[in-house]
């Protein structure tokens, strides 16, 4: 089969960052073509996916565009993966990026800074996520996945003079860029163990429970989990709340936070055959959904309610593919309790931002987003209250709505997951009182919103009197508009919401255009499409429906749980934080004493302490065999000089002398090179040992007189240089003893003047065999320490001020000096 | 600092001469006799740093014609161009040119080894680190 190309997605990958970068073009005042010319970023994406599917169709999941060939040598290349999968995120990503360009016009207003900065954010952001969705090769996956986590950083933190901001900014960067290593590391080991490097391939791999591929599996898990806001790793997203809103509705509802879910989904096809697959996804998956709604509803800032409810549905699509390990029997036949599971994700997808949308458009009309202020908003705008109430309906998954049968679909797989451990109805109950928060919830709203009895109400604020002409509860610009624009803060809500109610209600028309995005579709009941609610069958998940919405009617009515509680998780980072910090400090002024004989001590007793440990391990190292030292008698002498010379050191009071005994020292070394001819290391020790002593007799003078209180006893000192000369000796000693000698001498000199087959008859045209391994055969090496050797002198010239730089502070003082 | 001692500054003129002639004729024999571009590079920095003790840092300054900064830099460039050269002919990396030209009126011909250059950026660069680290640390000092 002929591969297709990879134009079409290339382009939809690369569409937005570049009409983001040309928007920037535009001159600042011009503020509608800048909007119009970022709008065409993924409004090209969209419709480039669009032609690919046209041409190609939904890709099976092993059936890849072809390869551009990028860094092979790193199995990194750009293929891209039109699966249902990636195909439906790209267009999802695309569609709600066309949305939030026209969103973000009237909440930014006419802020000339934000609408410049934004939109390029905003394309880079889009690029990031369309390449995670599509791209084939797994690393080219984690490259796009990393530049969502900065990106990300950016938006997070688009208030960058406000300290929250910025702090819950790095929140989210720092968990989600540990998950996107542990990803890495996941990739890698998967990778090299099993080959294989695109997700294309993992299609046809036979899965097998080894260590590595668990360890691997449970990396890139890790990646997916605190991407996607998995309990414990979920406060970075609430956190995030303090972004724009149309951030948060791109970011945290339709794709940022999808990525994880996307992953898993990557993975499903054939991972999901490991053992610990649903149990490593489960358990997580199932603490978050709960964990979320519960929280959800002890809310009052309308984002965070949507963060946590946004938190919870993310721990419900793990949940929904950790279920898709397991087996159940029906009709004699064996099916993967999964099904639908592109629906689920657009489902959440098509609420979750209409909810957001709204969220900063009230804030923006009211100047608040407390639910208890906005008591009677109805009354204010009803658009925005109809949209909001109508995506509320959605959250609560009431008939009518594609998250009707969505959940029902998700209740179905608990069930049958029933068969295999009675553990299953745990997670049942779990789901059940997730449902009963998300009905609450949207009681609460319709309630409060609309001004009836039982909805929560601040007594002492009247959003109709107070809250109109303050539009600058979420950080904005004051300005307001009229008409279109005015009406772009509720119609991209309003369209996202549609969709929920045409699943809801045409189902052959959802179906006609999902099902061929599903690649999981197991029951007989829904093979073909979904079903209208009067064909749900009564059971046991009809059942749980009926109590979800029962139970959360009376809790949303109820005046429990209505206030607004912290999150005990919001500490974590704080306190990683802090730990990293003054841990860090600690231990920084733990081993950096500021003594110099400290530090050679700690170096010199780890020279010791690891040569004791590889002696330990190989006591074939104490066994070293040498020649009589007699054989040769000058360098017998030698020796003896330089040992004399040595141990002469420490008893010599004066410095100067101790310098010329040094200087004794090394010249017998230099003899001893020449004796045993090395004339090149002779002359480099040579002038070595010259340059030492004019440097010494230069410094000398200037040292204080030694300071013996403070240095460590006589008996430490004696013990710890014997310990580093039999160290140092015995290794020399083994270096020599490496058994045969290997044949680089030999090659060497043939190779040094002229060349044999070895070099490809390319010799080095040198005599002195050491100067052409320093300049030709091992050049590379040189290049490199002489590099070293620039970066030490720029160190010191860095280091010390240098007269020119103390004559200015002199003059100036050394602020002036600074300046 | 300064040492100040007239028999000192008498032959600190006379070895500076000799000791750079010197350096240079190792680098240049380095190829096939002891010696090298390193080697050079220290007999050259010693030469150097002996003046500094005997005439100061000015007279110092004012003997190199350029700053020891712009020797290191002048010498890294010329390893780095050496190394990356012979990509552009479709060689490896660092690879060297080695053969003999006839210069006129020398009857002998003239070996040479492209490596030489490189040999050439390793001792610009010792003797720029050295001097130059000396010049700082010894002004730190005064």
């Amino acid at each position: 089969m002929e591969q297709p190309s990879s134009f079409w997605l290339l382009l939809a990958v690369f569409a937005p960052v570049l009409a983001g970068l040309l928007s920037m073009r535009i001159r600042p005042s011009l503020v509608t073509p800048r909007v119009l010319v970022a709008l065409v970023g993924p409004v090209v994406s969209f419709l480039s996916v669009l032609i690919h599917l046209a041409g190609h169709g939904v890709a099976k999941t092993d059936a890849a565009t072809k390869v551009i060939t990028w860094i092979p040598s790193l199995n990194l290349n750009v293929a891209f993966l039109a699966d249902g999968l990636g195909a439906f995120f790209a267009l999802l990503v695309s569609g709600i990026g066309i949305l939030i360009v026209l969103y973000a016009r009237p909440y930014f207003g006419m802020s000339k800074d934000e609408q410049y900065r934004f939109y390029p954010t905003l394309g880079f952001f889009t690029t990031a996520m369309m390449g995670i969705v599509l791209s084939d090769y797994m690393l080219l996956t984690l490259l796009f996945w990393e530049m969502t986590s900065i990106s990300s950083f950016f938006l997070i933190g688009w208030y960058r003079y406000e300290k929250e901001s910025v702090h819950k900014a790095m929140q989210a960067f720092f968990t989600t860029g540990l998950g996107g290593m542990a990803m890495l590391g996941g990739i890698l080991m998967f990778g090299s163990s099993e080959g294989i490097w695109r997700w294309s391939e993992v299609a046809h791999w036979h899965p097998h429970s080894s260590g590595y591929v668990i360890a691997a599996f449970c990396m890139m898990f890790a990646g997916a989990a605190t991407k996607s806001a998995q309990y414990p790793w979920h406060y970075w997203l609430p956190g995030a709340m303090v972004a724009p809103t149309p951030v948060s509705t791109f970011l945290h509802s339709a794709t940022m936070v999808k990525a994880g879910v996307f992953l898993v989904g990557r993975m499903y096809p054939a991972f999901h055959e490991l053992t610990i697959w649903p149990w490593l996804i489960l358990i997580p998956g199932a603490i978050t959904m709960l964990f979320g709604a519960v929280t959800a509803l002890n809310q009052h800032d309308l984002k965070r309610i949507f963060a946590y409810t946004t938190v919870s549905q993310l721990g419900l699509l793990m949940c929904a593919y950790g279920l898709g390990g397991l087996e159940f029997e029906h009709g004699g036949q064996h099916l993967m309790a999964i099904d639908w599971d592109v629906t689920q994700i657009a489902n959440h997808a098509f609420y979750k931002a209409p909810l957001f949308i709204i969220a900063g458009a009230i804030a923006h009309v009211a100047g608040t987003r407390d639910l208890p202020k906005l008591y009677g908003f109805w009354r204010v705008n009803k658009p925005m209250v109809i949209v909001m109430l109508l995506a509320g309906y959605a959250l609560a998954g009431g008939p009518g709505t594609i998250s009707f049968p969505a959940k029902e679909l998700f209740f179905y797989a608990i069930y049958h997951a029933f068969e295999i451990h009675w553990i299953f109805q745990v997670l049942a109950v779990m789901a059940v009182l997730t449902a009963v928060c998300n009905v609450a919830i949207f009681v609460r709203l319709f309630t409060t919103l609309l001004g009836l009895p039982f909805g929560q109400r601040d007594l002492s604020f009247d959003v109709a009197v107070q809250g109109q002409g303050h539009g600058h509860g979420d950080g904005h610009d004051e300005h307001h508009d009229v008409g279109f624009w005015a009406a772009m803060l509720w119609v991209p809500g309003a369209v996202l919401v549609a969709w929920q109610y045409l699943g809801g209600l045409l189902p052959n028309l959802w179906s006609w255009i999902f099902r061929p995005l599903e690649a999981n579709v197991n029951y007989e009941g829904f093979a073909e499409r979904l079903p209208f609610v009067w064909e749900m069958h009564w059971g046991i998940p009809l059942i749980m429906s009926l109590c979800a919405i029962g139970g959360g009617l009376v809790v949303g009515l109820s005046p429990l749980m209505r206030g607004a509680v912290g999150d005990v998780h919001d500490r974590i980072y704080p306190f990683l934080y802090w730990l990293c910090v003054h841990g860090g400090g600690r231990a920084f002024r733990t081993f950096q004493s500021g003594h110099f004989r400290w530090y050679v001590v700690a170096v010199v007793s780890f020279l010791i302490l690891g040569f004791a440990g590889s002696v330990y391990f190989e006591p074939a190292m104490l066994d070293v065999h040498t020649a009589s030292p007699l054989e040769f008698w000058p360098g017998l002498l030698l020796g003896i000089v330089i040992c004399v010379s040595a141990l002469m050191l420490p008893m010599v009071e004066k410095r100067v002398i101790r310098v010329l005994v040094l200087g004794a020292c090394g010249f017998s070394v230099v003899g001893m090179y020449l004796i045993y001819q090395a004339p090149d290391l002779a002359l480099t020790q040579l002038m070595f040992e010259l340059i030492s002593v004019i440097l010494f007799v230069l410094v000398l003078r200037m040292l204080p007189s030694p300071d013996v209180k403070k240095s460590p006893g006589k008996v430490w000192r004696i013990a710890i240089s014997a310990a580093v000369g039999i160290t140092m000796g015995w290794m020399t000693l083994l270096a020599a003893n490496s058994g045969t000698p290997p044949a680089l001498g030999p090659f060497f000199e043939a190779n040094s003047y002229e060349g044999t087959e070895a070099t490809g008859g390319r010799g080095g045209g040198g005599h002195n065999i050491v100067n052409v391994v320093l300049v030709d055969f091992r050049g590379f090496d040189t290049l490199g320490e002489i590099t070293v050797l620039s970066i030490a002198a720029l160190g010191v010239w860095a280091l010390l001020p240098g007269r020119a730089v103390r004559r200015l502070e002199e003059k100036f003082g050394s602020e002036g000096g600074a300046a | 600092m300064m040492v100040s001692s007239i028999i000192l500054r008498t032959s600190v003129r006379l070895i500076l001469p000799l000791s750079l002639l010197f350096a240079c004729f190792m680098s240049l024999k380095g190829h096939n006799e002891p010696g090298g571009g390193f080697i050079a590079g220290l007999v050259a920095s010693i030469a150097f740093c002996i003046y500094r003790m005997s005439f100061g840092a000015e007279a110092l300054l004012r003997l190199l014609p350029v700053h020891p900064r712009v020797l290191i830099f002048t010498g890294l460039g010329m390893a780095a161009v050496t190394s990356i050269a012979p990509l552009l002919f479709g060689l490896p990396l660092l690879t060297s040119r080695v053969g003999t030209i006839r210069v006129p009126l020398v009857s002998e011909p003239f070996h040479y080894a492209s490596a030489v250059v490189f040999d050439t950026g390793v001792l610009l660069v010792v003797v720029g680190v050295s001097v130059g680290m000396i010049m700082r640390l010894s002004e730190e000092l005064e």
